[in-house]
């Protein structure tokens, strides 16, 4: 009985939640029963390539899968960070994927990490790195952690579905907890940035892109600035792809971003399709994202609804003291997440809907998680 | 779906965390409905073909649910309409604040 202690889950979701909480909390867990009625059962290769990135990153931990990919028992050990680590992604899923467990484990790691990844930076199902590096990162600010050794480069992109991008990472660890946030005042929009790209199409796209997403905005503020990043060569990468990622920021210092990203789906689903569809136009992408973000500023709260899973487990891993955050409707995301939380962590949030703004507060003492791995030297 | 289903609750926490009391019991009930979803069809069904009829509706009790933190919304407003930039006129800095 004492030798399986192990937390039994079952099902592929939120692998990497669970595998992240799993791993900040020394629990052992085993997972079941993934995607065992599925036609193709087991891990997805972009599941087993997370399970190997944690296996760069950390020590004395176990990880057994069984033959057909339905079992996994993961225990964790500590993890160790390092330098000069590399990492292929694959073209299963964007980078995206990756970075949100990699920035939560490397704070709680023994040495900062610094990695290269390799693979899709932008895609339709992950946040795109220009996300990642203009509002992810900025997140960890209000929990106490200096930003100064974060780093994101991209130093090539690529979309899907072949990929051949390339980023950067450097997270810092932290010296042992995060600070307790009150982070519940949005603020007004104050402005609007974002970043066009293309790889391997004409670098007019990113324009086009620019000039529909600014006729929305113009109508609500007017410093708008959108950066064109235009890769061509091997830094664009091995398909085809454009797409924009916008930032609303506010006069309290919250960033609300949406991605999009156009790209020819993969040569598999083609043939399913029987026919090469029709890229969304510019305009249209341009259009769309501009929507997507004026709906993100219309929700409020502080963050937007991609990066809610990620600010209640920040505040869940704070001290035992009160943190405080609001947020728009609750997603089914930041919903499992708050699941999850309180399955490892133990920590339950109290939440308030604020029928006035149609906002939800929500409250929680954090679990004290503390960096152990870090060397007190 | 959240943003249907928050509205009509109006108790959050137990949207997110159930009644602490049928807390395993909601659990069991999902299994039990996709049995009875299988049995009604028919019999013989390669499992995968049954797995991406319920994916069309992503719902919280699928256990192999993808793992996406972005929120795809079905359908974009459109935000050229006069009343909806009324509407959120005020969450920028060059609102009316002098009211």
């Amino acid at each position: 009985m004492g030798r399986d202690k192990s937390r039994r889950l079952y099902g592929s979701r939120h692998f990497r939640q669970r595998l992240v909480l799993a791993t900040l909390t020394s629990t052992a867990v085993t997972i079941e029963d993934i995607r065992s009625g599925d036609a193709s059962p087991g891990l997805r290769p972009y599941e087993v390539s997370l399970l190997r990135l944690l296996d760069k990153i950390s020590d004395h931990h176990t990880i057994d899968l069984n033959e057909t990919g339905t079992k996994l028992r993961y225990r964790p050990g500590v993890i160790i960070g390092g330098k000069g680590l590399e990492h292929d992604c694959g073209v299963h899923r964007g980078i995206g994927y990756f970075l949100e467990p990699l920035i939560l484990l490397g704070l709680f790691s023994r040495a900062p990490i610094s990695i290269r990844l390799k693979g899709i930076t932008n895609d339709t199902k992950d946040p795109s790195v220009d996300t990642f590096r203009t509002t992810t990162l900025h997140m960890l600010k209000h929990f106490g952690v200096p930003l100064d050794g974060f780093d994101l480069n991209i130093d090539s992109r690529g979309s899907p579905p072949l990929g051949g991008g390339e980023v950067f990472l450097r997270v810092r660890n932290i010296n042992s907890t995060l600070t307790a946030a009150n982070w519940v005042d949005e603020g007004m929009v104050k402005r609007i940035r974002g970043v066009s790209f293309s790889t391997r199409v004409s670098p007019q796209l990113e324009n086009r892109i620019i000039y529909a997403a600014r006729g929305i905005f113009n109508r609500f503020i007017p410093d708008v600035h959108i950066h064109t990043d235009h890769r061509s060569g091997s830094a664009g990468g091995r398909s085809p792809g454009y797409g924009v990622s916008l930032v609303a920021e506010t006069t309290t210092g919250c960033l609300l971003s949406v991605d999009v990203t156009v790209s020819y789906p993969s040569v598999d689903e083609i043939n399913e399709e029987s026919e090469k569809p029709e890229l969304t136009s510019p305009e249209d992408l341009g259009v769309q994202a501009a929507s997507m973000l004026l709906e993100e500023v219309a929700q409020g709260g502080v963050v937007d609804s991609t990066h809610q899973g990620l600010l209640f487990i920040l505040c869940a891993l704070c001290p035992p003291d009160v943190s405080k955050v609001r947020v728009g409707q609750l997603t089914p995301y930041g919903i499992e997440t708050l699941r999850n939380i309180r399955d490892f962590l133990d920590v339950k949030f109290i939440i308030k809907p604020d029928p006035n703004s149609n906002t939800v507060t929500l409250k929680c003492v954090g679990a004290g998680v503390k960096n152990l791995a870090r060397k007190i030297s | 779906l959240a943003r249907t289903m928050s509205r009509r609750s109006d108790n959050l926490m137990q949207l997110v965390y159930g009644l602490p009391s049928t807390k395993l019991g909601s659990v069991a009930e999902e299994n039990d409905d996709s049995e009875a979803n299988s049995s009604d069809d028919e019999f013989f069904r390669p499992k995968g073909q049954k797995q991406q009829a319920k994916n069309e509706s992503p719902s919280f009790g699928d256990i192999d649910g993808e793992d996406c933190s972005k929120f795809f919304k079905a359908e974009l407003k459109d935000w050229s309409n006069e009343d909806l930039i009324k509407s959120i006129r005020d969450r920028f800095v060059t609102g009316n604040w002098s009211k």
